[in-house]
C-alpha cells in the first residue's frame, strides 16, 4: 500500500466515525468490491430480505449485512454465520426489541456448533470467550452493527443499558463438540451432527466458577449452584434459558460417571430451589418474589413451599467449551424472564456446493 | 413508542407516560419511525422504589398534561 | 460516503397524529398497563381522577403480556375496535 493509499483508508476510517456507524472501535471502509465478495460468499441475490431488525425494523437485505460484516472485518466466507445469526436474533422469540432498549444489559451471543467451526478456525478452545481469533471477533462484532445500524439500537439513545458489558463489542464462541462426553447443544435441539448452527442467546457477561479438587459431579455442582443461584439476583425466581458452559475437564469429571446433561440439569434444577420463606423481599435484599406470587401463600414468611430459580430443567442448557488444561467453568446468565427472551437456533445455509454435506 | 406511534396511526389519540429518563429514547424511536413530533406525558424518574402513594402523586401531577395530550 | 455502501436503513414514513376531540366527555377511554411494576398504581389514580374530572362514557383496562415488547397484535385490534381514546403507562 503506498503512503497516499494508507491515507486514504485512515480518511475513510474518520469518516466512517463521523458518520456515528462504527462500535466505537475503527471499521473496514465498507467498498463496493469487498461488499460484493462478501455477497457472493452468501449465495444469494445482494437484495433478499433476511429479516426486519427491532426496534427500528430495518430491513436486513444480505447486502446491509454484507456492509456491515465488511466493516465488522469478516473474511467472506464468514457471511453464512452472520447472516444465520441475524435472522436468529430477529426471530420473535429472541425478543431483540426488548434486548436492545432494556435497561439491563444483554449482549447477543452467537454459539456455533458444527464443521463450520474447523472451517472457519472459529475458537472453541483454549480462551474462547476472549481475544485472538478473527472469526469470533469479527462475526459477534458484524452481528451487534446489525442490530445497531440497520436496527437502531444506538447506545445511550435507543438503547438504554444502564450498564451493558464488554460483550456489546462482540461475543461469538464454539462448542468444544471433540472435548465433550455428550451431544452437542445443537444435536440435543435436534439438528444433525453434520449440520452447522448457530444458537442465540440475550446473554450477560459469563461467570467464572473455578473448582480444582471436587473428584465426583455432586461436589463439583455443588460449587456450580451455589454460583448459579445468585445470578441476577440472590432471591430471582423463574429465571429462564441459561448457558452453563463447562470446560472439558469439568465435562469429563461428569461423563466419565455416567452423568448424562440430562442428570446435570435436574440435579442443579432441584438444588436451586429456596422455600418462599427466604425469598421475601426484605433487609437481605429489596427484591424477591413479587406481590402476586406471595399473594397465592397464606403465610409467606413461614411457608416451606420450594420456588425454582429456573422454570423447568430444561432452561439450564450445557455446552463444552474452553481450553483442555483448567477446571474452570462459566455460568452465562440469560435475559430470560418469564415471556422475554429465550435461546433461538438457526441451521447456517450451506453457500456452496462444497459445502453441502 | 410502537404501540403509541401504532394507535395514533388508526386514529386514536394516545397518552404514553414515561419516566424523565426516557425523553430522549422516545423522541428517538418516535424519530426512527417517522413521528418525530411525537409528544409523551412526563414523570420524574425514578418509579420503582415508589411508595403505591408516591405512584399515586406522580398521577396527580401529570393529569393535566394527560387531558391535554388527548384532546384539542 | 459516496465510495461506500451505507450500513444504515431508515423506515421512516411520514406520519400525522390522530385528530382529539374537544373533550373526554361520553368517550371510552382506555388505560393500557405495559406491565412495568408500579404502571398499575399510576393508572389506578388515573382511572379515579378521569371519574372525578371528565365525563367519560366507559373506562376500559387492558395490560400487555410483558413491557419488553410492543403489544400483540389481537391486542392491538381489541383496543382500536373499541376505544376512542388511549393512556399508556408507564415506561421507566
Amino acid at each position: 500500500m503506498s503512503l497516499a493509499d494508507s491515507e486514504l483508508t485512515a480518511d475513510a476510517i474518520e469518516e466512517l466515525y463521523a458518520r456515528g456507524v462504527t462500535d466505537g472501535l475503527p471499521v473496514v471502509p465498507p467498498t463496493r468490491e469487498r461488499v460484493s465478495r462478501a455477497v457472493a460468499a452468501t449465495g444469494r441475490d445482494a437484495g433478499e430480505l433476511v429479516a426486519r431488525v427491532p426496534p427500528n425494523y430495518g430491513r436486513a437485505t444480505v447486502e446491509k449485512i454484507a456492509v456491515n460484516a465488511v466493516m465488522a472485518g469478516c473474511r467472506p466466507e464468514y457471511l453464512p454465520v452472520v447472516v444465520a445469526a441475524v435472522e436468529a436474533v430477529c426471530d420473535e422469540a429472541f425478543d431483540l426489541h426488548g434486548v436492545s432498549a432494556t435497561t439491563n444489559a444483554p449482549a447477543p451471543l452467537v454459539v456455533v456448533n458444527g464443521p463450520v467451526r474447523g472451517r472457519l478456525e472459529l475458537n472453541c478452545g483454549a480462551g474462547v470467550f476472549g481475544s485472538g481469533w478473527r472469526a469470533n471477533a469479527t462475526i459477534g462484532r458484524a452481528l451487534r452493527l446489525v442490530c445497531v445500524n440497520v436496527g437502531g439500537a444506538i447506545p445511550g439513545v435507543v438503547s438504554m443499558s444502564t450498564l451493558a458489558h464488554p460483550g456489546r463489542y462482540t461475543y461469538c464462541i464454539g462448542e468444544h463438540e471433540e472435548a465433550s462426553p455428550w451431544d452437542s447443544l445443537a444435536v440435543e435441539h435436534g439438528f444433525a451432527r453434520a449440520d452447522s448452527t448457530v444458537a442465540v442467546l440475550a446473554a450477560d457477561a459469563p461467570l467464572s466458577v473455578y473448582d480444582q479438587r471436587s473428584r465426583a459431579p455432586e461436589d463439583l455442582l455443588a460449587t456450580i449452584a451455589a454460583s448459579m443461584a445468585v445470578i441476577e439476583h440472590h432471591k430471582m425466581t423463574h429465571w429462564g434459558d441459561t448457558l452453563l458452559v463447562l470446560s472439558p475437564e469439568h465435562a469429563a469429571l461428569v461423563g466419565d460417571a455416567r452423568w448424562t446433561k440430562a442428570d446435570v440439569r435436574r440435579w442443579l434444577w432441584e438444588r436451586l430451589r429456596r422455600p418462599v420463606r427466604e425469598l421475601l423481599p426484605g433487609r437481605d435484599g429489596g427484591d424477591g418474589l413479587p406481590e402476586h406470587v406471595l399473594r397465592k401463600f397464606k403465610d409467606p414468611a413461614h411457608d416451606d413451599t420450594l420456588v425454582p430459580k429456573f422454570r423447568a430443567p430444561e432452561n439450564i442448557k450445557i455446552l463444552v467449551a474452553g481450553g483442555t488444561a483448567g477446571r474452570f467453568s462459566a455460568i452465562v446468565p440469560g435475559w430470560t424472564f418469564s415471556k422475554g427472551s429465550a435461546l433461538v437456533f438457526r441451521q447456517i445455509r450451506p453457500a456452496s456446493l462444497e459445502d453441502t454435506p | 413508542m410502537h404501540d403509541g406511534v401504532f394507535f395514533e396511526d388508526q386514529g386514536i389519540p394516545t397518552a404514553t407516560v414515561i419516566s424523565t429518563e426516557f425523553v430522549r429514547a422516545a423522541r428517538a424511536q418516535a424519530g426512527a419511525l417517522g413521528a418525530a413530533d411525537y409528544q409523551t406525558v412526563v414523570v420524574a424518574h425514578p418509579i420503582q422504589p415508589l411508595t403505591r402513594d408516591e405512584v399515586r402523586a406522580l398521577a396527580d401531577k401529570a393529569f393535566d398534561e394527560i387531558l391535554r395530550r388527548l384532546t384539542r | 460516503m459516496s465510495d461506500y455502501l451505507d450500513p444504515t436503513d431508515s423506515v421512516a414514513v411520514p406520519r400525522k397524529t390522530a385528530p382529539r376531540p374537544s373533550s373526554l366527555d361520553g368517550k371510552t377511554v382506555t388505560l393500557l398497563d405495559i406491565s412495568k411494576a408500579k404502571g398499575d398504581h399510576l393508572l389506578d389514580r388515573i382511572e379515579e381522577l378521569l371519574r372525578e374530572r371528565a365525563r367519560p362514557k366507559a373506562i376500559v383496562r387492558k395490560r400487555k403480556p410483558t413491557f419488553a415488547r410492543p403489544a400483540p397484535d389481537e391486542l392491538r385490534r381489541e383496543i382500536v375496535g373499541a376505544t376512542d381514546v388511549l393512556i399508556e403507562a408507564l415506561a421507566d
